[in-house]
């Protein structure tokens, strides 16, 4: 099985890249496009540019990748200790969902820069995006696990005459990890990519701003490879989130060897 | 309350339990006019109990019998005090159904195995323990005990998820018994098996429980395995829930279900049912 899953994923790879310098050399060779380079330069040379700039790109990806970082873990406590107390408390629950609601209306797009007004440093501005982006998917993935605990494990607590920590360290938070794990893999790359929207609000360095300059400057294989940098970067954090899972949640995916459910 | 536990067993146990109805048992759990009645979102309100008594005496085998709607399942939570009764006393040992629980005096078996599919099959069977505040180092003994009794040793770490349906129950039994508990209470806990693995779960059970001797609520809705099991036979009936008759089983273990005695039983229960349901 293993090496089937490898080689799916080897073959997958490689029709993209195929499909890439294909693509590239239509519009350059059969269309005369005189834009090619910007629409679709070939792989081979984003890969090059790639190699060639991999100090630069890996520091920008660097600061931006760990501001996201800070923020998602710290958006991912706070929404998570929302859903703890909104499961407690339905109470808790009505006043606070509508506000969460609202919030996830709020455009990042026009959050970011009232809040970087409001901070007046890049690295917060990040750091609290990402944990803004962050904590809503957790909280309502943990809350969905939380709900749905099956009557019976809650009534053998209650049979054991369990209080409700136990309740929760026993049953509730280990139930939902699977579920907190779904909001955090929905969270990941979105972090990484409201870090990098808050990097082109006039930051410094960060691979948003390799981005923007790079744009305007029709640097298009700086551009080219700046984006890949990006993708690769939401991949990672999105392969972190799976490598945690697997560790933190050994009792899923083993495989059933009959019998009911 | 002589419980018997199982290193205390001195030498063979016997295998005949009949009870002699003409002696004087006390009974340790007493049902007295149990009423349970829920009032639906239009205000009709559905009986599922109507005037329950019930006597159950030390170390007994009892079984609650009858078609989906008698109120066996309600009347098993009351006395788990997992449900308030509209009307009506439960004693349990002495104390209501709160205080038994409160006081950790019963164990519970639900209809499907309800493990923690984070936790492994000796900490699925810890669960109670911890809870419980067992030393662990007795913890450990328990389970390695109720591990060997349920034939599961070699399972032990394994996860719920890797067992069969069967093993998963085996897995709920040990946990309840791990407790230690005076009583047993078991809600349909085979209906979801197959008719071999009843059968085998079945003798187990009654293997566990006769080294043990701890009193046994068990609800079915299949006649033979009450007829095989028990000591007594509630049957129910349905609108409204009620006690219709209470049957002694006095045939000696093990029970073939081959024997005319035991097709006696079986069909005079089946003909009690069937006129309930050409009421119904």
């Amino acid at each position: 099985m293993k090496t089937n899953t490898w080689g799916v994923g080897l073959v997958w790879v490689a029709a993209l890249a195929l499909a890439w310098e294909w693509g590239a050399h239509i519009l350059a060779v059969d269309l005369h496009d005189p834009m090619a380079a910007s629409k679709l330069p070939y792989l081979h040379s984003v890969v090059s540019t790639l190699i060639t700039n991999a100090g630069p790109l890996a520091d920008a990806a660097g600061v931006t990748f760990a501001q996201a970082a800070t923020g998602f873990v710290l958006g991912a406590l706070i929404g998570y200790v929302l859903a703890v107390l909104m499961s407690v408390s339905r109470t808790v629950e009505r006043i606070a969902f509508p506000y969460l609601i609202i919030s996830q209306m709020i455009p990042v797009l026009g959050l970011a820069p009232i809040i970087f007004n409001l901070v007046r440093d890049m690295n917060a501005s990040r750091i609290l995006i990402a944990a803004y982006i962050t904590f809503f998917p957790v909280a309502a993935n943990t809350l969905s696990g939380f709900r749905s605990v099956d009557r019976e494990k809650r009534q053998l607590l209650d049979s054991y005459a369990a209080g409700l920590p136990t309740v929760y360290f026993k049953l509730m938070i280990p139930f939902s990890v699977p579920h907190l794990f779904a909001g955090l893999k929905i969270a990941a790359p979105l972090s990484v990519t409201a870090s990098i929207l808050v990097d082109m609000l006039g930051s410094k360095d960060g691979i948003g701003v390799k981005l923007l300059y790079a744009l305007y400057g029709g640097n298009m294989d700086i551009f080219w490879a700046s984006v890949v940098t990006s993708a690769l970067m939401g991949m990672v954090s999105y392969l972190v989130v799976l490598l945690a899972e697997k560790i933190v949640v050994p009792w899923e995916d083993l495989g059933n060897l009959g019998g009911a459910r | 309350m002589s419980i018997i536990d199982v290193e205390a067993v001195p030498g063979p146990v016997p295998t005949t339990y009949a009870i002699d109805p003409n002696q004087d048992f006390a009974s340790v759990i007493r049902v007295k006019g149990v009423n349970m009645v829920y009032t639906g979102r239009d205000g009709r309100e559905t009986h599922a109990l109507r005037e329950v008594n019930l006597d159950i005496r030390q170390g007994e085998f009892i079984s609650l019998l009858g078609p989906s709607g008698c109120g066996k399942t309600t009347l098993l939570r009351i006395i788990a005090n997992l449900l308030e009764p509209t009307a009506g006393d439960v004693s349990i040992f002495g104390s209501t159904p709160r205080q038994a629980r409160l006081g950790r005096k019963f164990g519970i078996v639900f209809q499907s195995p309800v493990l923690y599919e984070w936790r492994t099959v000796r900490n699925n069977i810890r669960l109670p323990l911890e809870i419980m505040k067992v030393p662990k180092a007795e913890q450990n003994e328990r389970i390695d005990q109720q591990l060997e009794l349920v034939g599961l040793t070699k399972f032990a770490h394994s996860y719920p998820s890797q067992l069969s349906g069967g093993m998963q129950q085996r897995v709920g039994i040990a946990r309840a018994l791990a407790m230690k508990p005076e009583l047993l209470l078991m809600d349909e806990p085979f209906s979801a098996s197959d008719e071999f693995t009843r059968e085998k779960l079945n003798e187990d059970l009654l293997r566990i429980w006769k080294i043990n001797q701890k009193t046994v609520i068990f609800v079915t809705h299949n006649i033979s395995e009450a007829v095989y099991l028990s000591d007594r036979v509630v049957v129910m009936s349905p609108h409204p829930g009620r006690v219709s008759s209470v049957i002694e089983v006095d045939l000696p273990r093990p029970r073939s279900q081959e024997s005319p005695e035991f097709f006696s039983l079986y069909t005079k229960i089946r003909h009690g049912f069937e006129g309930v349901y050409h009421q119904a």
